[in-house]
């Protein structure tokens, strides 16, 4: 599904990423980990296509595509949905109209017709029972006046719509009651398919109790520095990340 | 004018073309003879020059150098021409004007409520004794632009709402330039009078058709009286060949409100001067517009608003939208006299600047004589949000879809201050069609 060979990027000439060597196979969920600073933000926005960052070595292969040749909503078309760490509010401008956008945006890159009115309405009822947001909530802006958790759930809306084939979810499960965690848990295991992947960033072993990732990688300094099955991320929360100047030394030399 | 003077080539056309269209121009005598008045004030001040304060982001040379004439008759645009700017579903009274002259077979008066007028400025004058050409409420229109109106103007809008009179249904005051003939103006005057308690919606709408160049020029005089309420959209989208100049004075007695809703979308260059008198205590006024600069388009708004006497409101809310090579000017004075003790008012101006090739000035000029005021001003001047753009992009939408999105939620807030649904639409479909890009998102509006 997707290949990252030592995937280097700066921003302003200071190097955030610097060398990540990772791959992720089609059917699984990889949790991200690291302490803050470490670069998860700069490697999913990078695999989403913002121009901010400049690759400087490196390549990435999404399914039969050199993903760094696409556009950023060329690679939407194509699959790659990120969920942001934090979502911007756009007044005025509703998220069913976002979607409606995205879909057709996505369909007409396909060679295929707008979806019907009716058609996007009925899946819009389905979604937003799942995510527990209300039809008042989707007509409005998109995350106009939302609550930081409320801006989470649409984001998981937003994936749940658009059914990527790889999912990058970016701290969707940080600020989060346990309420709302478990939405968002649900929402990627919805996903869980043999066709699909998701990568997620996470802070915090707490969502990986709900959903189980296949592995689990700690980003340091720009570099995957230590990876592990899922019992890695229990080791984490005991010991923190106090050892990993030693693993950078291991992984660098 | 003394006789020593040397007199402008230019200005010399116009006093000619005073002289040749002076007995087709509606009024009697009397007026004829406040029209030769006006003139004069206009040929001494000629146009206004780039040396003065209120002008200096805006020069008048395109319009200097040309020889406009007054159309002595309406070329009337087929039905297909004007239907795009009809707003779809916007149920309305209709008053047109074809190239400065009344049209009766577009416009559409039936149902009025007792109470209200909505005629021919012209005929009006022509059939009222001692009607002025000037509101008498009004006390000053300053400005030699005015003055030309005042001399030269054919015909306009003449609304009156008696005490106690409430519109319903907005009234469609449709100015149209054919643009069939070269170097044509069209010089409206509007005059709207509110009696006591009197209310209504008019949408005040200039659009231009054809190929030539062409210049209107228009006042509109607003007489609140109190506790009257003027809902006023100027919706102005004149062809790209059009030079576009307008004037509104409000003067507001009592209780009165007026909303003012500006939408400059079209014209070459275009000046717009909103001036409101709050004159007595209590009254409000709001100014809000929307001004969108593209191409090599030239669009200054003045506003004015005079806190005469205590206790009175104003709000206003301006923003820019410049793309390409388009050029903006705001400026919003507020002067706040020494007796206007308890005057309230804000104002803010955003802009957002689109391309690097696109300039604007707006600024905020408050002026304040009394002590005890509130009065708050603020001015940005901005991009786009990267962050909102490759949040769009992320989601499978272009690069230049996501700019015109975004340009719409930016304008969106004060577009919907209409209030009008159907309006709304159509001003933001135009708005969006206006952006590279935006075609394909009109149905955002
Ligand atoms: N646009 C930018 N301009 C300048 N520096 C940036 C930019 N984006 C990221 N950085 C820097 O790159 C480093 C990595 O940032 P990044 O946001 O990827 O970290 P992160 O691992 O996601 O952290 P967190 O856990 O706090 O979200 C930080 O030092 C950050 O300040
Ligand atoms: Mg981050």
């Amino acid at each position: 599904m997707l290949s990252i060979k030592n995937l280097h990027a700066e921003v302003d000439g200071k190097p955030i990423l610097r060398g990540i060597n990772l791959d992720i196979p089609a059917g699984e969920i990889h949790a991200i980990m690291g302490p803050n600073g470490s670069g998860k933000s700069t490697l999913a926005s990078v695999l989403a296509g913002r121009e901010e960052y400049e690759v400087t070595q490196g390549s990435v292969t999404y399914k039969n595509h050199k993903l760094l040749e696409l556009d950023p909503n060329e690679r939407a078309c194509e699959g790659v949905f990120l969920g942001f760490q934090y979502p911007v509010e756009i007044p005025g401008v509703s998220n069913l109209y976002l979607l409606r956008a995205a879909i057709n945006a996505r369909r007409k890159y396909h060679g295929e017709p707008e979806i019907a009115a009716i058609d996007f309405m009925k899946l819009v009822q389905e979604k937003i029972d799942y995510v527990g947001m209300s039809m008042d909530m989707v007509k409005r802006g998109v995350n106009e006046d939302f609550s930081g958790g409320e801006k989470k759930r649409n984001e998981i809306f937003q994936m749940l719509m658009l059914e990527p084939t790889l999912a990058l979810l970016d701290e969707t499960d940080s600020g989060l009651d346990i309420d709302a965690l478990k939405v968002v848990a649900d929402g990627i295991n919805r996903l869980r398919s043999p066709e699909r992947s998701t990568v997620l960033v996470t802070h915090y072993k707490r969502l990986l109790e709900y959903v189980v990732p296949d592995r689990v990688h700690v980003l340091y300094k720009g570099q995957i520095v230590r990876s592990g099955g899922p019992e890695l991320a229990d080791t984490l929360e005991a010991e923190g990340y106090a050892n990993l100047e030693t693993d950078e030394t291991a992984a660098t030399s | 004018m003394s006789a020593t003077q040397q007199i402008e080539p230019n200005i010399d056309h116009y006093l000619a073309e005073y002289a040749r269209v002076e007995r087709e121009l509606p009024g009697s005598d009397d007026s004829k003879r406040e029209r030769q008045a006006e003139l004069r004030r206009f040929s001494d001040a000629g146009f206004p020059s780039t040396r003065e304060e209120d002008w200096k982001y805006t020069s008048l040379r395109p319009i200097e150098k040309r020889r406009f004439e007054i159309s002595d008759e309406a070329d009337t645009p087929s039905e297909k021409a004007l239907a795009p700017f009809l707003p779809a579903g916007l149920d309305a009274f209709r008053i047109v004007i074809v190239d400065g002259h009344f049209s009766a077979v577009l416009s559409g008066l039936d149902g009025l409520p007792p109470g209200a007028t909505v005629r021919s400025f012209a005929a009006y004058l022509n059939a009222t004794d001692g009607a002025s050409i000037k509101a008498r409420e009004i006390d000053e229109e300053p400005g030699s632009l005015t003055a030309m109106n005042a001399a030269f103007f054919t015909d306009g809008a003449y609304i009156e709402m008696a005490a106690g009179t409430v519109v319903d249904k907005p009234i469609h005051v449709l100015s149209v330039a054919s643009g069939a003939r070269d170097e044509r103006m069209t010089q409206v005057r509007h005059r709207y009078v509110m009696g006591e308690n009197s209310q209504a919606t008019v949408i005040e709408h200039f659009v231009g058709v054809g190929d030539n160049p062409y210049f209107t020029n228009a006042v509109t005089e607003a007489v609140m009286g109190r506790n009257s309420q003027l809902t006023r959209c100027r919706v102005q989208q004149e062809s790209d060949k059009g030079y576009h100049v307008s004037s509104f004075f409000a003067q507001q007695r009592r209780d009165s409100r007026v909303f003012n809703h500006g939408f400059d979308l079209g014209g070459r260059l275009a000046r717009i001067d909103t001036n409101a008198r709050l004159v007595d205590q209590n009254s409000e006024v709001h100014l809000f517009g929307v001004y969108a600069p593209t191409g090599r388009q030239h669009i200054d708004n003045h506003t004015r608003i005079d806190h005469a006497t205590e206790h009175s409101l104003s709000r206003e809310f301006y923003k820019g939208v410049l793309a390409d090579y388009g050029r903006g000017v705001f400026n919003g004075k507020i002067i706040i006299h020494r007796d206007a003790q308890k005057t309230d008012s804000a104002q803010a101006c955003d802009a957002l600047l689109l391309s690097d090739k696109a300039e604007v000035d707006a600024k905020p000029e408050l002026e304040i004589y009394a002590d005890d005021v509130t009065a708050a001003h603020g001015s940005t001047v901005g991009q786009l949000d990267e962050d909102a753009v490759f949040y769009l992009k992320s989601r499978g939408i272009g690069e230049e879809g996501a700019r015109a999105i975004l340009t719409y939620s930016f304008a969106n807030s004060l577009v919907n201050k209409v209030g009008i649904p159907a309006l709304v639409s159509y001003i933001e479909a135009a708005l969006l069609a206006k952006l590279p890009g935006g075609q394909a998102y009109a149905d955002l509006a």
